[in-house]
């Protein structure tokens, strides 16, 4: 090897070490983004272990594949009640599981709740675009079902409940909103509260912009009816959407239409910029709490989407003031 | 400063820069997916 080539070489391993370097600190930043949590994070996110308390899992409330759920009795088994806290898993209406909500069901035993976690039938397109007939309806109807077979499962436990709470994430937030604000009439069992975050409330057409149904085309309208009639379970037409008649249709899934004086406090979060549901429709649903007097907080997240990922002072402050409504409408006694 | 120190300084610069850069490709993707602002809130 002659003295030049050998010189090259030796010039060239700082600049190789640099990529190295810039290779390696790179990963280790892509890596830290999704291992380090805020220390205050684990405090609402709890490990199930057998010191919590003792679980129930996949415990039937209907003949559907999916109507099953989860009961979380906390250990201290010899209270004359207990408040109910059910959280309904996210997934867009179409995926998600009870299981992916351990770590919150967990924390919620840990303050002395029974916690219950309870899946629902999933929108599914079938080979031949045929669905298997699940909606945001027949799900909002099979979580109104579940709910005095959970109250039930709890007695026969040795939990009476006397007070329920219902939350959840997204998808399932929606489904909780509908039940605290459209069904808790029927509910077995006084609903003292709602919380959740980032779940659709309502479908004026104008707020989906995220989705382009805002605007006035032939195809946002068309998309409008497709996604609305999946939602709904039933055909809307493009001329229902162009002139607003399947706002009164679509009123049974549109949670804040159903807010009366009497409607639960509710604490809900939601972000700006959220590209998968429509934030305007959070604005309405504030407005629908304001206008009829509900003890409500609402937490708008300036800087996140869905997953309020980019605001965690915010979002500290949101789970503090659930942890508060929580005490105050279902202290644990 | 010797050479070698210079040389770990510039190391140690482009490591950060790295660092800090891995953090915002994943907020930059996570934004695209769900929506969010690449700067403000919580740092990074």
């Amino acid at each position: 090897m002659s003295g030049t080539v050998k010189e090259k070489r030796v010039k060239t391993v700082p600049i190789w070490m640099g990529i190295l370097t810039f290779a390696l600190a790179f990963g280790a930043g892509v890596a830290s983004k999704f291992v380090i949590q805020p220390g205050w994070a684990k405090e609402y996110s709890v490990a199930w272990s057998d010191a919590l308390g003792t679980r129930r899992i996949d415990l039937p409330y209907g003949d559907g594949e999916a109507n099953k759920f989860d009961l979380y009795l906390p250990a201290d088994s010899g209270k004359e009640n207990y408040g109910l806290v059910v959280y309904l898993h996210a997934g867009g209406f179409t995926a998600g599981d009870k299981s992916g909500d351990v770590e919150m069901l967990s924390w919620l035993c840990k303050k002395g709740y029974v916690a219950a976690g309870v899946n629902y039938t999933l929108f599914a397109e079938l080979e031949g675009g045929a669905t298997n007939g699940a909606s945001v309806l027949t799900q909002s109807e099979e979580i109104r079902n579940a709910i005095p077979k959970v109250i039930e499962a709890a007695q026969k436990e040795g939990y009476p409940i006397d007070s329920m709470a219902i939350a959840g994430g997204s998808a399932g937030h929606a489904l909780a909103m509908i039940y605290a604000y459209r069904d808790a009439g029927q509910s077995p069992i006084s609903v003292k509260m709602t919380f959740g975050a980032v779940g659709p409330s309502c479908f004026y057409r104008e707020d989906w912009d995220n989705y382009g149904f805002d605007r006035e085309t032939e195809e946002s309208y068309q998309g409008a009816a497709g996604i609305f009639s999946a939602m709904l379970g039933e055909l809307l037409s493009v001329e229902e959407i162009k002139d607003g008649s399947y706002l009164e249709k679509m009123k049974p899934i549109s949670a804040a239409e159903w807010i009366t004086p009497d409607a639960p406090p509710t604490v809900v979060a939601y972000g700006v910029h959220d590209r998968v549901q429509p934030f305007k429709a959070s604005v309405r649903l504030k407005a629908a709490l304001e206008k009829n007097g509900v003890d409500f907080q609402y937490f708008e997240m300036p800087h996140s989407g869905h997953g309020l990922q980019n605001d965690h002072a915010l979002y500290k402050q949101w789970m503090e003031t659930v942890d508060e409504y929580l005490d105050s409408y279902m202290p644990v006694k | 400063m010797t050479l070698t120190q210079k040389r770990l300084v510039i190391l140690f610069i482009i490591a950060l820069i790295a660092f800090v850069m891995g953090r915002l490709a994943v907020r930059a993707m996570m934004n695209l997916l769900i929506g969010g602002t690449l700067f403000g809130g919580n740092f990074l």
